[in-house]
């Protein structure tokens, strides 16, 4: 590629740097002279957050305007800015390399770009850092492109390379029972994404011949020109087959129940930075793919299957909830509070208002805010207190106030207080729920108040509750030794995070705008045409 | 055979130029370790003349390392020839038919060679300076000095049979008359027996040959009896003939189903398909792990080639579902999930990967099943038959690649338990990173090359049975019911794919996860360790990206001139 159309292509760009950088930084040091394991983890991390880093500034100045000047509130759905020159990859069955972003993708990418900086901040002195940083900088790469490509086949390889790099994440730095939960992650979100790739085979083969593609097989897996072709599968059974295929994969990963069963584990063994990924990023993948392939390209069987939606969107939004009352377990706590968000939003899709898709959007992007802080709380109180239990220490507050103060705004952020990002997005959803379903949106309600009731009462347990003012309850783990508050680092990056979550609950209209440009985009564009030939009232 | 030798002008001998070389590296192993300064004196004169046979050897060639070097030479140069004369196509003899499709399997089968005999100067290392054991010696350091000796005295042995194997599969690739067909495959599959058994003095090699050797026998005497049915109903062993006959049969007529049926068996075996696959496991397990490879691949490309021939070639018909159809589909089925459930339970590295093998003989027989089901236009076809020849084409690379890594544990008398393995991170990560490697594309994780393969197959299974469901069909469940009894093939290559993942990941997990019972690096073995890196940098690049491509397209056009064969 040549020098000026790097430039041209900054989505390129930042989805292979970092893969290049890892992969370099990774290798090198067994090629070049020992050097001190000091001096290389140094070297790595430096190197590591410099690309992270530029990446956020990269992505940050391609939304302000200042790269590229692009006019984010203006792109109409099923149009894409900051497209490349689609390059060939695999012409011979139609694989090219084609990116390009919209207001559906973007708020994931800023995101992405934004929280690995962050969290290799929280974990400044993870263990063997020359593997740790290349590591989340390879996960970068791998979720950028999920969200960048517009070729359903790297699309699909972006998809799956991100499970190699969260395996390891696990299985390298995680918990006691790391084994068990790298594994069932592995093969059960392997499993489900295989039955997508069945339904895009199936699309695929029922594209049109583009000249110059396909020699081979006469087909390809351009996203844009499935989505504009008429009619791409005739058959409205298989249509419905399809859509179900690719649910299935999207399901698992966001996770909705009954498929959620990975999550829990998964959370509860990762390291820190990456279970602040996975919840932050990961799982909105699901609901990325949902809404960028089954809602745009099958909006009839969308249409068609709206109970079914309404129906795993309850279920995981109560089950959650409930779920969440029983813990003990910090982490797997705030995993089931993921579950349960997600269905929220199906819920928000599922409503077939611009107001309440534009919810779920801005849920997506609120909870990959508010999670990744939560997580960094847990990780934190892991590596301050050496437990996870909640009820084993009182009092936080008093030992470590900066913890106390992120984990005490994390919740709050969770449970929909005003004023902070989360409560945009279920205020959102609640109310395109009660437009299409009416009294039916007392369930959702209500069960926000069970979010309230489990995080308050873990909160007053915690960080409050202290039979001894001056001492609180210290827990056996820390064998007498005196509580630590949080590092520099740790601080830094939560700090962030909770900015944003304030940011954004003040001033959602950075990305409302664009996201409800969006839904309206879609459900004018698609979907009103898709509910006359189903005769769909809600 | 007069007209071979009377024809054998230079464009025949450019066009069978790769075998050619692979006989002369026979007849060079042979005669070379035995040259030697011996004289003849011509009778009644005192004039000597030298003869080179015999008398003391030159100290140039009395090197253990030779038949090593020269297998090695003649195979990479086999490789190249056939590499640069890819695109050159006639007919050698009334038999043998020289085209693209034969010119890549010989570049798949020497290559796939080409590794095991780099990966011998481990397994069953040479080594020049082997001494007689001395009386002083203790028990253990005369053995290790015996046997020593012992890897000298064989390596011809082992190199030959290493070239014969070529030979025969090569042949094979290009045969277009039943009965050549059937030579060739067994010479390869005679020496392939030898080389199973050859580590005689280990107590599974033995038991490992001689198995494999009376299955295998009494599969090809099976096979041949098929043949000779074959031969009363038509009178012709010629393909083309054969085919023409079966094409014009009214009713199927039971000699030629029942001679179709039995030489199915034969390749069956050769495929290990279920169930005929139950040598398969001792063999790769008793076998040493570069041979246990060849096996995998090579053997089993040749097998795949032999099926490819009689299914669809000679038993395929113009229009409509092959006779063979429901058998294949059935056998497809019931050997990849025998495989994988099988290497579950497997704690030998070989006999996983053994079992893994038999799984993915089970891919491919599912795709050929989608060809036969008569739903496929030329195209889909051609597209299906590209997808199982790139399937072999780069199993060559990570199946034989994991089987490389094995024979390095394996030289230091350890990889026939999953303990060895453990902790292999720590002693070589590099050949731990690319078994990973392997793995992973063997579960077919992209972007490696086991994925993309796996996905054309796939595809190629959706796509020509997903449009047969009932157009009108307004629910899911209406279509599925509909939808032609083949689609299911893909979803049990999806439900098996997962099953498999258990295995595959086991290995990973075990090599970067449990301590080492050693802590020693592994053998030193710069050559091994080279072509095994090269196989994992390529295991990737043929995932993805332009030499992915380039290998599709070679692959497209060899199919296309089989197709139109």
């Amino acid at each position: 590629m040549g020098g000026e159309r790097l430039i041209d292509d900054p989505l390129s760009v930042i989805t292979l740097v970092p893969l290049a950088v890892g992969l370099l930084l990774m290798i090198l040091p067994r090629v070049l002279p020992e050097s001190s394991a000091e001096g290389l983890i140094r070297v790595s991390r430096n190197i590591s957050i410099g690309v992270a880093l530029a990446i956020a500034a990269i992505t940050t100045l391609l939304f302000l305007g200042q790269w590229g000047s692009i006019d984010w509130t203006n792109i109409t759905q099923g149009g894409y800015v900051l497209q490349n020159e689609a390059v060939d990859l695999i012409p011979a069955i139609g694989v090219t390399w084609k990116v390009g972003a919209d207001a559906l993708s973007f708020p994931m990418i800023w995101l992405t770009a934004i929280l690995i900086p962050i969290s290799m901040l929280v974990e400044w002195d993870a263990k063997r850092g020359h593997l740790f940083f290349p590591l989340l900088l390879i996960m970068e790469s791998a979720l950028l492109g999920v969200f960048v490509a517009l070729d359903l086949f790297v699309f699909y390889v972006f998809w799956e390379l991100t499970l190699i790099p969260m395996f390891l994440l696990i299985l390298l730095w995680g918990g006691e029972d790391r084994r068990y939960a790298a594994m069932k992650f592995f093969i059960y979100t392997f499993t489900a994404s295989v039955f997508m790739l069945i339904g895009i085979l199936v699309m695929y083969f029922h594209t049109d011949a583009i000249t110059g593609l396909g020699s081979l097989s006469g087909h390809h897996f351009d996203l844009v020109a499935m989505t504009a072709q008429d009619n791409l599968i005739p058959s409205e059974g298989l249509r419905h087959f399809v859509w179900i295929l690719l649910l299935i994969g999207f399901a698992t990963k966001m996770p909705s129940v009954p498929v959620h069963t990975w999550l829990p584990d998964a959370h509860v063994q990762a390291p820190t930075a990456g279970s602040m990924l996975l919840a932050g990023v990961m799982l909105k993948m699901g609901a990325y793919g949902f809404l960028r392939i089954s809602m745009t390209v099958f909006p009839e069987s969308t249409i068609e299957f709206v109970p079914l939606l309404i129906f795993l969107g309850m279920v995981s939004l109560v089950y959650g909830a409930w779920v969440c009352m029983g813990q003990t377990n910090l982490k797997r706590m705030v995993a089931y509070s993921s579950v349960s968000h997600m269905g929220l939003i199906f819920l928000g899709i599922a409503t077939m208002q611009p107001l309440g898709i534009a919810g779920a959007l801005f849920m997506m992007f609120a909870h990959g805010i508010i999670s990744p802080l939560l997580f960094a709380v847990a990780g934190a109180f892991k590596h301050h207190y050496h437990t996870l239990e909640i009820g084993s220490m009182r009092g936080i507050a008093h030992h470590s106030p900066w913890l106390a103060a992120h984990m005490m705004l994390g919740w709050m952020a969770s449970l929909g207080l005003p004023l902070l990002a989360g409560f945009v997005a279920e205020v959102a959803i609640l109310i395109a729920f009660w437009m299409t379903y009416g009294w039916l949106v007392l369930l959702p309600a209500l069960t926000l108040i069970v979010t309230a009731a489990y995080y308050l009462n873990s909160m007053q347990r915690t960080i409050f509750e202290s039979n001894d003012p001056d001492q609180g309850i210290l827990p056996d783990t820390l064998h007498g030794e005196n509580p630590s508050d949080l590092t520099w680092h740790e601080n830094a990056g939560m700090l962030t995070l909770a900015a944003m979550t304030a940011l954004f609950g003040i001033m959602p209209f950075i990305f409302w705008d664009m996201m409800s440009d969006w839904s309206s985009g879609i459900i004018i564009n698609t979907m009103i045409e898709a509910m006359q030939t189903q005769e769909w009232s809600p | 055979m007069s007209s071979i030798i009377t024809d054998m002008d230079l464009a025949t001998t450019q066009l069978i130029l790769p075998e050619l070389l692979l006989l002369g590296g026979i007849i060079a192993m042979i005669l070379v370790p035995n040259l030697g300064d011996a004289t003849m004196r011509i009778p009644l004169t005192r004039v000597r003349i030298p003869i080179l046979i015999g008398g003391t050897r030159f100290a140039s060639i009395n090197n253990p390392k030779l038949p090593n070097q020269i297998a090695t030479t003649v195979l990479a140069l086999a490789f190249l020839t056939s590499f640069l004369f890819l695109g050159e196509h006639g007919e050698v003899g009334n038999s043998l038919q020289v085209d693209e499709f034969s010119r890549l399997f010989t570049l798949l089968f020497t290559a796939a060679l080409f590794l095991a005999s780099v990966a011998t100067t481990a397994r069953l290392p040479a080594r020049p300076r082997a001494s007689v054991p001395l009386d002083t010696d203790s028990t253990t350091h005369s053995d290790a000095k015996v046997n020593a000796l012992i890897d000298n005295r064989r390596q011809v042995d082992f190199h030959i049979l290493l070239l014969t194997t070529g030979l025969g599969m090569s042949l094979m690739a290009m045969a277009t008359n039943l009965f050549m067909l059937f030579v060739c495959l067994e010479l390869a599959s005679l020496s392939s027996y030898i080389l199973v058994a050859f580590h005689k003095e280990t107590d599974v090699g033995g038991e490992a040959g001689m198995k494999y050797f009376i299955v295998g026998s009494v599969v090809s005497a099976v096979g041949i009896y098929g043949m000779s049915l074959l031969y009363l109903w038509n009178g012709s062993l010629d393909m083309a003939n054969l085919a023409a006959s079966w094409k014009g049969m009214e009713v199927i007529d039971p000699f030629a189903a029942i001679g179709v049926g039995l030489m199915l068996v034969a390749f069956g075996f050769k495929v290990g398909a279920a169930p005929f696959h139950l040598a398969v496991p001792d063999a790769y397990a008793g076998a040493s792990s570069p041979i246990a490879g060849v096996l995998a691949t090579a053997s089993k490309a040749m097998g795949f080639v032999a099926l490819m021939r009689l299914l669809l070639v000679v038993t395929m018909p113009s229009a409509g579902q092959a006779s063979w159809l429901l058998v294949l589909a059935l056998v497809a089925v019931v050997t990849m999930t025998w495989g994988n459930l099988a290497a579950l339970t497997s704690d030998n590295p070989k006999r996983v990967l053994a079992y893994s093998s038999v799984a993915h003989a089970g891919y491919m027989l599912a795709a050929l099943a989608a060809i036969g089901s008569g739903l496929a236009d030329s195209d889909t076809s051609a597209l299906i038959a590209t997808a199982v020849v790139f399937h072999l084409c780069v199993l060559v690379l990570f199946k034989m690649g994991a089987f490389l890594v094995l024979s390095m544990l394996e030289a230091e008398g350890r990889g026939h338990r999953m303990e060895d393995l453990h902790g292999l991170a720590r002693r070589d990560p590099v050949i731990a990173t690319s078994m990973f490697v392997f793995m992973l594309s063997l579960a077919g994780v992209p972007p490696l090359s086991g994925f993309l393969s796996k996905l054309l197959m796939i595809n190629g299974i959706v796509n020509v049975s997903a449009g047969t469901g009932s157009a009108s069909a307004a629910t899911a469940l209406s279509w599925a019911q509909g939808v032609d009894p083949v689609f299911w093939l893909a979803i049990a290559i999806v439900l098996n794919s997962a099953l498999s993942l258990f295995y595959y990941l086991r290995i990973g997990l075990v090599m970067f996860f449990e301590s080492p019972d050693t802590e020693n690096p592994l053998v030193h073995s710069p050559s091994l360790k080279m072509a095994i890196i090269a196989c994992a940098v390529l295991t990737l690049l043929f995932g993805i990206g332009p030499l992915s491509d380039s290998l599709l397209d070679m692959v497209g056009s060899a199919v296309d001139s089989f197709m139109r064969s």
